[in-house]
This record gives C-alpha cells, sequence and structure tokens, in this order.
C-alpha cells in the first residue's frame, strides 16, 4: 500500500501540535511586547519602548519561522488567537522582570518540544529547534543583563532616566 | 480503496491511486486530500467535550462542523463527536503519523 500520508507530510502530528502551541506562545509575546512598548511610551521610557517594539517585532519573526516550518514539512500551520494581553504594569522594574518570566517560559516550552520530539523519534523538528535553543539563551542573557544594570543603577533620583538611557545598549 | 481504520459510526479509506482519502459518514462519504484531514482532526480535537455536559456552555449537545473549505456540513451529537475523535486519532498511528501517546490540541 503506497504511504500517502507520509508522502504528504514529514513530521508527526505530535510535534505539529506542540509547534502549533509554540506559534500562539510566541504571538502571544510579540503582542505582550507591544503593550510593554505603549507602557514605555507612556511613562516616558522612550528608549525602552524602542527596544520594546524591536522585541515585538523578533518574536513575530520567530512565530513566522515556525510558521514557516510547519508549511515546508506538509503541516497544517494555525493561525493563533491572542487574547489576555496585560498593559498594567507598577514601574519599568517590573517590565523587565516580566519579560525575563516571559522569556523562561518560552524557553522552557521550547525544551519540552524539543524532548517530545526526540521521544518521537522525530529529527527534522528536533534539529529545527536547535536554532531556538540557542536564541532563548540570548534573548534570557539580555534581559538579566538590563535587570542587573538596574540593580546597579538603581531607580532613586536620576536613575530611572538613566536606566531608560542605557537600555540603547541592547537595541541592536 | 484500503480501509485505514473503522470506528463505530465512521470509516477512513486510503485510496491510493487518487492520492487521497475518503471518509465515510454514514449518511455521505466526503473526499479529503491530508490537508483537509489535517484540518479535521483540528476541528475534531479543539471540540472540548466537557461543554456538551454543562447546558450553559453548549445547551444542546451538538456541534456543527463544515469540512473541505464550508463544502460539506454535519451536525453531530456528543456521541458522534467522541466517535469523531476516535476515528481521526487511531487514523493517524495508523497512517504512521502519530504514536498516539500524546494528545496536545487544546482549544
Amino acid at each position: 500500500m503506497k504511504d500517502i500520508a507520509r508522502q504528504s507530510m514529514s513530521i508527526k502530528v505530535e510535534s505539529m501540535d506542540l509547534l502549533n502551541g509554540q506559534i500562539k506562545m510566541e504571538a502571544h509575546a510579540s503582542a505582550t511586547y507591544l503593550a510593554m512598548a505603549s507602557w514605555c511610551e507612556q511613562n516616558g521610557f522612550f528608549t525602552s519602548a524602542k527596544f520594546f517594539f524591536k522585541q515585538a517585532e523578533e518574536e513575530r519573526e520567530h512565530m513566522m519561522k515556525i510558521f514557516n516550518f510547519l508549511v515546508d514539512t506538509g503541516a497544517n500551520p494555525i493561525s493563533p488567537e491572542v487574547t489576555g494581553i496585560n498593559h498594567d504594569y507598577s514601574s519599568i522594574v517590573d517590565v523587565f522582570e516580566s519579560t525575563l518570566e516571559h522569556e523562561v517560559k518560552v524557553t522552557k516550552s521550547i525544551h519540552n518540544i524539543v524532548k517530545k520530539a526526540r521521544e518521537l523519534g522525530d529529527f527534522a523538528t528536533e534539529r529545527f529547534l536547535d536554532w531556538f535553543v540557542m536564541e532563548q539563551i540570548e534573548e534570557e542573557n539580555t534581559v538579566r543583563d538590563i535587570l542587573d544594570m538596574i540593580e546597579v543603577t538603581g531607580t532613586e533620583g536620576v536613575g530611572l532616566q538613566m536606566i531608560d538611557n542605557q537600555v540603547a545598549n541592547w537595541i541592536e | 480503496m484500503n480501509v485505514i481504520f473503522q470506528s463505530t459510526y465512521y470509516t477512513l479509506y486510503q485510496a491510493a491511486n487518487e492520492r487521497c482519502f475518503y471518509v465515510d459518514f454514514g449518511q455521505k462519504t466526503v473526499r479529503m486530500s491530508l490537508c483537509q484531514l489535517l484540518a479535521l482532526r483540528h476541528k475534531v480535537m479543539s471540540i472540548n467535550i466537557e461543554d456538551h455536559f454543562d447546558s450553559d456552555l453548549n445547551a444542546h449537545g451538538f456541534e456543527v462542523l463544515m469540512l473541505c473549505n464550508k463544502e460539506h456540513l454535519f451536525v453531530l451529537n456528543t456521541l458522534e463527536i467522541l466517535d469523531l475523535k476516535t476515528l481521526v486519532s487511531n487514523s493517524f498511528v495508523s497512517l504512521g503519523l502519530s504514536v498516539g501517546a500524546l494528545e496536545t490540541i487544546t482549544s
């Protein structure tokens, strides 16, 4: 019997489901960073706003990378529904702490898919995610460095203004 | 045509010479490509069956399924949906595209 299914699709449906979940997560991250950019603009942190506009774009690129991988493997990519975006932050420190939390969540999710792909023997998905594993190290490191800088600078006096200016160092 | 999987109400066939699949829904048989089969899987597995037991979330216990770019419309009850879920998940295992252990679709 001809294997039409395997000829039409190169990955397992379980991997496809997990990658569709990741698409949703990246879209959510992109929308969250856009909300953070909006908060920064409204509270006078204009350099941080630029940083978050750029982050929002990057997350969308990640989403599209996964989306296109699913297209290339003959799978069924699902355009994500994004809801429940938080627009309220108590301070700029809160914004960056939430960013790190978010990045850690994304890293855990990527690692989980790699683990499952390995269990499934889905080498294509596992290799595809290599780039994301390394990218997440960079993403987490950037936000950790910013939080370290905030700690050193302090938020008293002109500290907040200095923090915002320093964020420019992390905008590529 | 070869039978891929048969559940209580439905049967999935592979038509190798046409490079497609047929799902026998009882009332009618629908021709599907693998893409359309994947879309059916997404729709069926996204249905939260628990909603059928909550009159606020699903008052009548029916689901309306539109398949193949709205070419076909089915109104299915709780038992039929459960059976369709069985057909879909087992069919993908039979087709070699699923190991059957992980059900990850959430609505």
